[in-house]
């Protein structure tokens, strides 16, 4: 892995006891509520779209509470690609499989017809909300906020001597 | 609609016309949150609860959050004024567009739950879906049947664009790594 991983940005982060106690009790409800929501989307409103943004907010929000550089620490950049990529080969690998078992490209009722799944074509949808919109949503919506924390750097020409770049005039966020 | 709904559509007018003319970009922002959160309540009084759940996920949660982050990644110009100058014949143009719109078009439109109105009363289309779904697929939530039975291949394509945007920002940014 590249050594340069830490971007070395000042982390505007500052302790609340109040976002943190708050964030600790609402986080197991909020997790679970989203990942009721994606398992049973099919029977009731909601589904993997909400629900796996809401799984990815409960990381923002833990984000926020204990500082952006510990949570990113904790969730690997592997895993947020695997989330990412694992969700999209699911989606494609649930249409290739109909399609090898003789139908077109995400026909579930193939499951029921030929590998005799009861209920196949449920079973189909839940493998792609579950396993696929889920996990590609709740890993962009937590992808985007790393990516966006991280910041630019602008890439300067070799030529040029390395200059500081902490002397920027910010209005303070703090109030 | 009942006095509630009304309150709501009010509200929501209120919050769009704030967010505009707010000049401090952090009372825009929170403004912002307020107006999806307000949609998020109007879908669920018709009877969109589906909608109701993504507005409020997306566009008052996750949309809020990058922003925020964004203000705080960049800088937060300080101004004493509160709200921004308007510009006068542009505010006119506007108001009269919505105006022509409103008089135009709402006495066109069906009441909520008008059991006459086209989308519901429509035996090809509507109620052939609601009729078939269960015993075409076995799941009970009608959305999600369309979403990911009938239209998969769409779906399918919908969750690359989301994909996308996950590397696109790493283009952007010129970064490697999500970090």
């Amino acid at each position: 892995m590249a050594d340069r991983n830490t971007t070395g940005y000042e982390d505007t982060y500052t302790e609340s006891q109040v976002i943190l106690t708050a964030v600790k009790i609402i986080a197991p409800f909020t997790l679970t509520y989203g990942m009721f929501m994606t398992l049973h989307g099919a029977d009731t409103p909601g589904g993997s779209f909400q629900g796996g943004a809401i799984i990815g907010v409960t990381v923002l929000m833990l984000a926020f509470a204990f500082g952006i550089e510990p949570t990113r620490q904790w969730l690997k950049n592997s895993v947020l690609v695997g989330l990412v990529a694992g969700g999209v080969a699911i989606f494609v690998g649930v249409g290739l499989a109909t399609i090898a078992l003789g139908g077109a490209f995400l026909e579930y009722r193939l499951f029921d017809t030929v590998l005799g799944i009861p209920d196949g074509t449920k079973w189909g949808m839940e493998a792609i909300e579950v396993g696929g919109i889920a996990l590609i949503v709740a890993g962009v919506v937590i992808t985007l906020f790393f990516a966006t924390a991280a910041g630019f750097t602008p890439q300067r020409r070799r030529s040029r001597p390395e200059r500081e770049t902490n002397d920027r005039t910010e209005v303070s966020d703090d109030d | 609609m009942s006095a509630v709904a009304y309150t709501l559509a009010i509200f929501i007018l209120l919050a769009a016309v704030a967010t505009a003319l707010f000049r401090d970009v952090l009372s825009a922002i929170v403004v912002f949150g307020a107006y999806s959160l307000g949609m998020a309540i109007l879908y669920t009084f018709l009877l969109a609860p589906d909608v109701a759940m993504t507005e409020a996920a997306i566009g008052a949660g996750v949309t809020t959050i990058l922003l925020l982050l964004t203000i705080a990644r960049t800088t937060r110009p300080s101004t004493d004024k509160l709200f921004e100058s308007v510009n006068v014949p542009a505010v006119v143009v506007c108001g009269a567009f919505v105006l022509v719109l409103t008089i135009q078009l709402l006495p066109e439109m069906y009441a909520v739950g008008d059991p006459d109105a086209p989308v519901w009363s429509n035996p090809e289309v509507t109620q052939a879906y609601l009729e078939q779904t269960y015993d075409d697929t076995g799941v009970q939530n009608a959305v999600t049947a369309v979403l990911a039975a009938y239209r998969g291949f769409d779906t399918f394509g919908e969750a690359v664009v989301v994909f996308a945007a996950g590397i696109a920002t790493l283009l952007v940014l010129k970064r490697e790594v999500f970090a």
